[in-house]
């Protein structure tokens, strides 16, 4: 199918400078977002950088529409997408920044000031997410957040489920040791969570 | 040897395991108190992990991306140059595109969520009780494995009803009406999660009885193929709190758990994937889990 002709049943909009957009793909794209974002977010620990990332890959999804195969999933392309750029940004460049600029970044986000220990200690899990290597966090996120199967999450990635496997092991149990080493903002949650 | 006994835990606790191995690891947990431990400690990083990200979820997201994801030239960095398209995500979607409608929930669901998850976290002092404890433990799954069994089925039936989900309480146009009624015949207040955000529309809620307990089904549609029809179930329970667990029957998903005393069910025909962001939704609204 070619991006001419879109998708089956779905009016085309001529666009800017990417060729006719179907308005289907378009609101699966739309309904992704949310989804994308929370992905990209733990993946990047900043708010910024995230929405930078899912912008691209909407970019990318839609210059490259035609790949997709109907029939599949279609969160589980845009995943690998976002996943891939992302891959790219931290080979190009170190793209990990300091504790107390993750921190601040989101604390920065619209949401008002709430519960302000219980903030904390989240932060704490994300900076224990963020102290994750890459491949492990990609595979934890999309287990245990996303909530994809091992077999979907190694297509994604493109690699064996047993990779995925042994990096969601590791990415667990640092994950989980992490956590048990900052007692404080265990503590907190767990007040937070009794509220 | 502590690695692999950690695979095996943590396969389990993603729903990884096929029955005959997923049985043998609850036998496991049904009789080893450290295992039991340790699969507590995995299920309390997982459910903060997600606690962490959630935030994400209920955020409007930014025009730009919207812009994106229709085509439109947007800056990368939010500027002056105005986009024409509504702020809310959810609203977009829900005055997108009438689909289907009817997802009534049936009777009978709730009250008996034990499970799988009930040999690492409930039944540990039965356990100490040796067979009683087993016998418990067995006796729990059964009742567990019969609810998720009568929930998938019900779905369906629902599903086939077409496009008069059968409610007790038909929303009004102030839905909290709906659930003020409802809650008057049940233990607790149920509370109406938003689920506008995907596209969800409250239908109303019908007056479900289970396990001797009754328990509120709130009824949800959309015209989004992608997520589909979907029931809430709030019941109240006496067993102790539970992650949210993935089963399956058929082609109906099921994501379910308990929290202070209250058992939670999501079913629906939605990709796992969905019913996990849904989930965690629900449990971030509601302070659920």
């Amino acid at each position: 199918m070619s991006a001419r002709q879109g998708l089956a049943g779905s009016p085309l909009r001529l666009v800017s400078d990417r060729g006719p957009v179907s308005a289907r793909f378009s609101d699966q794209l739309i309904a992704v977002l949310p989804r994308l974002r929370r992905f990209a977010r733990g993946l990047s620990g900043s708010v910024s950088d995230a929405d930078d990332l899912v912008q691209a890959a909407c970019e990318r999804a839609l210059a490259r529409q035609h790949q997709f195969q109907e029939g599949t999933r279609f969160d589980s392309w845009m995943f690998r997408i976002v996943q891939t750029i992302w891959i790219d940004q931290v080979r190009s460049r170190d793209v990990r920044k300091e504790d107390g600029d993750i921190a601040e970044d989101r604390l920065g986000s619209d949401e008002p000031v709430r519960r302000v220990e219980a903030r904390l200690a989240l932060d704490e899990v994300r900076r224990a997410l963020d102290r994750l290597p890459p491949d492990q966090r990609t595979a934890l996120l999309l287990v245990t957040v996303e909530g994809l199967s091992y077999k979907e999450t190694a297509e994604i990635v493109q690699v064996p489920v047993g990779t995925i496997m042994s990096r969601l092991s590791r990415a667990r149990i640092a994950l989980q040791l992490q956590l048990e080493a900052a007692p404080e903002g265990r503590r907190s949650t767990k007040d937070a969570a009794a509220q | 040897m502590q690695q692999r006994s950690d695979d095996r835990l943590i396969a389990y606790l993603d729903g990884e395991l096929e029955m005959g191995r997923r049985r043998e690891v609850e036998a496991w947990l049904d009789t080893d108190p450290a295992a039991r431990q340790r699969m507590a400690a995995l299920a309390e990083a997982t459910r903060l992990l997600r606690r962490a990200l959630d935030e994400t979820i209920h955020e409007p997201v930014p025009d730009r991306l919207i812009a994106a994801a229709r085509g439109e030239a947007a800056p990368r960095q939010s500027s002056a140059h105005i986009l024409p398209f509504r702020g809310r995500l959810g609203a977009q979607i829900a005055e997108r595109r009438p689909w289907w409608i009817g997802l009534p929930v049936a009777a009978s669901l709730f009250g008996l969520l034990v499970g799988s998850g009930i040999a690492y976290l409930g039944v540990g002092k039965l356990a100490q009780d040796g067979v009683a404890g087993r016998q418990a433990a067995f006796e729990a799954t059964a009742a567990n494995n019969l609810w998720l069994d009568n929930a998938a089925g019900y779905f369906k039936l629902a599903v086939s009803a077409g496009d008069s989900p059968p409610v007790d309480i038909p929303a009004t146009e102030d839905p909290r009406e709906a659930l003020q009624k409802i809650s008057q015949s049940l233990p607790q207040e149920v509370r109406l999660p938003n689920l506008k955000p995907w596209g969800l529309n409250f239908r109303g809620a019908r007056l479900v009885v289970e396990g001797g307990r009754p328990a509120a089904a709130l009824v949800y549609t959309t015209d989004n193929k992608a997520i589909g029809p979907l029931s809430l179930i709030i019941g109240s329970s006496k067993q102790p709190d539970i992650s949210p667990t993935f089963d399956r029957r058929q082609d109906v998903n099921l994501l379910y758990w308990r929290h202070q005393g209250r058992a939670y069910a999501l079913v629906g025909q939605a990709d796992i994937g969905y019913l996990w962001g849904i989930a965690n939704d629900i449990a971030w609204q509601l302070d659920a889990v």
